[in-house]
């Protein structure tokens, strides 16, 4: 099909083309021969045939459940050998096809999902990287322990955020998710099995972490983790995105709150949320801050709305509708076994069970934007403006990203966008499908229409992989990209692990 | 979620995951295909009951699964019914035809409110007595022990077998010790009082005070998962108010403390039984163990080195005064 096939609709990427099965069987009975099961049965491959995205679909010619380095060294080693791509997956919540085998063979890493030790005096611990971080979370509470940040849904995998970032409510403070890995056991592309850190095959590390997976599988990981703490929650309230948002940048430019993050009904009913570990910071807060943020209880919220609504009673159905997702939404996160003594327990799973529940769907479509912090205003209001062209309903997602200085090499080519100083800032763009059918069409040049603002603005994305690959030259520049390229080319000669993720 | 038409089964499977944090059959392999998910999806994909008879074979029917599916999708269900499709396994059948003929001879149901023991509360004559002594209930002779082996492996259920047993105990109260058993007795009987042996006990002030901060409270998973929206919050507050900790994993799911399939056949833990019972209590240090299937408390002995008791046991013991 040619790239203008579809009139008005640039067409970035589109699912890569299904490798040719070349070499597969030979391929196979050396890992048989080593003892490695390929599961080739229409049924398992099927399992793997999206991602949470739900708009790419692709098959593997097999899938391998991952056991151990070993294993893994020996089925990269093979690949390489015999040029067969390696799709590596852990909770597959990309949404751009990343974790999607257009054919090859599909590593799923959740095989491997094993607390190995918990360190109270050190506090850390070293983890399978296949593990889910609420299976770690369930580890860590029983020692009444929790990780620093992971994002706020229960699939995700350990290995599989570090590999791009991870955003949660806290990362304003303590970073993203990747900033909390200490050191990994990676397996490199050509079947090396290798631990790195800051200090151990530093190169290695600041590859892999934020690497989109091009540089090395993870195999096991060590992380700084934390005593477990329930959140004090506040909820306000604001008709207006700006002013949100800089109510937000105030608080984290102040350390202010332990959480802070923007969550939206369109931008009709925009949710600040700040929350606290201890008493003694949401004191602080309540006698240094409060008073100077500009939203709304509910109770004062609910009347600002009642009385703008009155005077536009031509948008009435958009009322209604807030009315009634606020109905459907709220109850979720006050849900009485999270919350003990005003405090809510277990933020995770309260924030994933009503992203699945109130957000989820067969498509997820969440093309994002990654910014500064000067510029994130900007970003946001423009974004807006093409979610409200492109849906009747969406949701934006805001938080802060505390960066730090010495992991700059990190992040290189990353979601971290190269101007950012002290803060980045990350905002999705979620539309909600509700049940109406839109074509893949639709969806693509929404999220084109959400990228030019990024290019634009010389901004960086969380996801820039996949079917939206395109961006990668024209918001990183040629050299940035080529420099990686011969970085990748040099580590993954047979260039097969990840294929077409980035390049 | 996507459509809100019900009864939902595997085609509407999204592949979200959710399934797999709380399954012990995908705890214990860590292998997506033994999981809800891995089972719908295989169906997607066109796998038929066949090809799929290992990973029906090896789910506990714990029923963990049905309350996290963002998609309301019956997976426990869906698993049930396509373990009818298999073949019967034999020493499950003789089980059922035993349990159906003791039925077919019991004396008819004293006049009140029941007790439907359970296969596994009977096997313990003593406890048995201690229960029936505690709610002040009589146990029925026939307490569908049949039918819930016909349930475990998803056969069919003779209707003249099921009426005869329904009309015998509708329109009572009914305290239920079998967990599969009373799921389907939700449906079967909607206006009835059902509850669980867990909850019956559990909200006696006589056992309820006996319980201290420093047990490690086992709930029934079937029986808890069947009516999870409401139980939530009894045991949300039997944990506020007695301060002990629960097998319940951060979404408020019960772990049960085996992971082998059809427990009635088994005479002693499974090695995944003893393995999901050890990670049960992993980082855990209980000075108790309190349970309320009967069935578990085999295995939770054998991993674990504190008392192991039966909630109704709670009873005979001198009242906890203080809270650890």
């Amino acid at each position: 099909m040619a790239p203008d096939a579809l009139q008005g609709i640039v067409r970035q990427q589109t699912n890569p083309a299904r490798w040719n099965g070349k070499a597969w069987s030979a391929f196979v009975a050396d890992l048989q021969a080593l003892g490695v099961e390929v599961a080739e049965s229409a049924a398992t491959r099927g399992i793997f045939a999206t991602d949470a995205g739900g708009t790419a679909y692709g098959l593997p010619h097999g899938v391998v459940i991952a056991q151990s380095a070993t294993q893994v060294s020996a089925l990269l080693k093979a690949a390489q050998a015999h040029c067969v791509p390696v799709t590596v997956r852990g909770g597959g919540l990309t949404t751009e096809g990343e974790s999607v085998a257009y054919g090859g063979v599909l590593l799923d890493m959740t095989g491997m999902s094993r607390v190995l030790a918990i360190d109270p005096v050190t506090m850390t611990v070293r983890t399978e990287a296949g593990i889910y971080w609420h299976g770690l979370a369930e580890e860590l509470r029983r020692e009444n322990l929790d990780y620093l940040s992971a994002p706020l849904n229960m699939t995700s995998s350990v290995g599989g955020t570090l590999g791009v970032g991870g955003i949660d409510v806290n990362s304003a403070r303590l970073g993203c998710s990747a900033d909390q890995a200490i050191s990994l056991q990676v397996v490199t592309p050509t079947g090396e099995i290798v631990e790195c850190s800051d200090n151990e095959n530093a190169e290695l590390f600041q590859r892999v972490i934020l690497g989109y997976g091009q540089f090395g599988v993870i195999t096991e990981v060590t992380l700084r983790i934390r005593p477990y703490t329930p959140l004090r929650m506040h909820y306000y309230y604001y008709s207006s995105l700006r002013t949100a948002i800089e109510d937000l940048q105030l608080l984290d430019r102040n350390d202010a709150s332990d959480y802070s993050g923007i969550l939206t009904i369109m931008d009709c009913a925009v949710n600040l949320l700040v929350a606290f570990d201890s008493d003694e910071r949401e004191a602080a807060f309540k006698a240094n801050w409060q008073q100077r943020l500009r939203g709304y209880g509910e109770f004062g919220f609910a009347l600002c709305m009642a009385g703008h609504y009155a005077l536009r009673p031509w948008r009435i159905g958009e009322a209604l509708y807030l009315f009634r997702r606020k109905q459907a939404v709220f109850p979720e996160f006050r849900r009485p076994e999270f919350h003990r003594d005003g405090r809510m327990d277990d933020r995770t799973v309260v924030f994933s069970r009503a992203v699945w529940k109130h957000w989820g769907s067969r498509n997820m479509v969440i093309p994002d934007l990654a910014t500064s912090a000067d510029k994130f205003i900007e970003a946001v209001e423009r974004g807006n403006k093409v979610c409200r062209k492109f849906f009747r309903h969406y949701t934006l997602y805001c938080v802060g990203i505390r960066l730090r200085p010495e992991h700059k090499p990190h992040y290189e080519m990353s979601c971290v966008p190269p101007d950012a100083e002290g803060w980045a800032y990350g905002c999705e763009f979620e539309p909600m499908i509700e049940g109406e059918v839109y074509s893949r069409d639709h969806f693509q040049s929404f999220k084109n229409a959400i990228y030019d603002i990024g290019v634009d603005l010389g901004a960086s994305y969380y996801r820039f992989g996949g079917m939206m690959k395109g961006y990668i030259r024209r918001v990183f520049g040629d050299a940035l990209v080529d420099r990686h390229l011969a970085m990748k080319r040099q580590a993954d000669p047979a260039m097969i692990l990840n294929r077409d993720v980035i390049f | 979620m996507y459509s809100t038409a019900h009864p939902r089964d595997y085609p509407a499977c999204s592949g979200c995951s959710l399934c797999r944090l709380v399954c012990p059959m995908w705890r214990h392999r860590r292998d997506p295909r033994f999981s809800p998910e891995g089972i719908a999806k295989a169906r997607q994909n066109g796998a038929g009951v066949t090809e799929l008879a290992d990973v029906l074979d090896a789910c506990t029917l714990c029923g963990a699964c049905d309350p996290v599916c963002p998609e309301d999708i019956a997976l426990s269900d869906m698993i049930m019914d396509l373990r009818g499709e298999l073949e019967l396994p034999p020493d499950l059948a003789v089980l059922q035809v035993g349990y159906a003929q003791a039925a077919a001879q019991a004396a008819p149901a004293p006049a009140g409110a029941l007790l439907l023991a359970g296969a596994a509360l009977r096997a313990d004559p003593t406890l048995l007595t201690q229960v029936e002594a505690l709610l002040g209930l009589r146990s029925a002779g026939d307490d569908g022990a049949d039918l819930a082996v016909a349930l475990e492996i998803g056969g069919d259920i003779d209707p003249q077998r099921k009426r005869r047993f329904l009309n015998a105990i509708d329109g009572r109260s009914l305290v239920v010790g079998d967990g599969l058993l009373l799921r389907e007795l939700r449906r079967w009987l909607p206006g009835a009082r059902l509850q669980g042996l867990g909850e019956a006990l559990g909200s006696l002030p006589a056992i309820r005070r006996r319980i201290a901060s420093t047990d490690f409270y086992v709930i029934e998973a079937r029986a808890f998962h069947a009516d999870h929206a409401r139980l939530v919050a009894h045991y949300d507050g039997l944990r506020k108010d007695r301060g002990c900790a629960m097998n319940l994993d951060l979404q408020r799911i019960a772990m049960p403390a085996r992971a082998s399939a059809y427990p009635a056949l088994r005479m002693g833990p499974a090695r995944e039984d003893l393995e999901q019972a050890r990670w049960l209590l992993q980082g855990r240090r209980p000075a108790r163990i309190v349970i309320e299937d009967a069935a578990e408390r085999d295995v939770l002995r054998r991993v674990a080195d504190v008392p192991v008791l039966h909630l109704a046991e709670l009873a005979a013991l001198n009242e906890v005064t203080v809270y650890a």
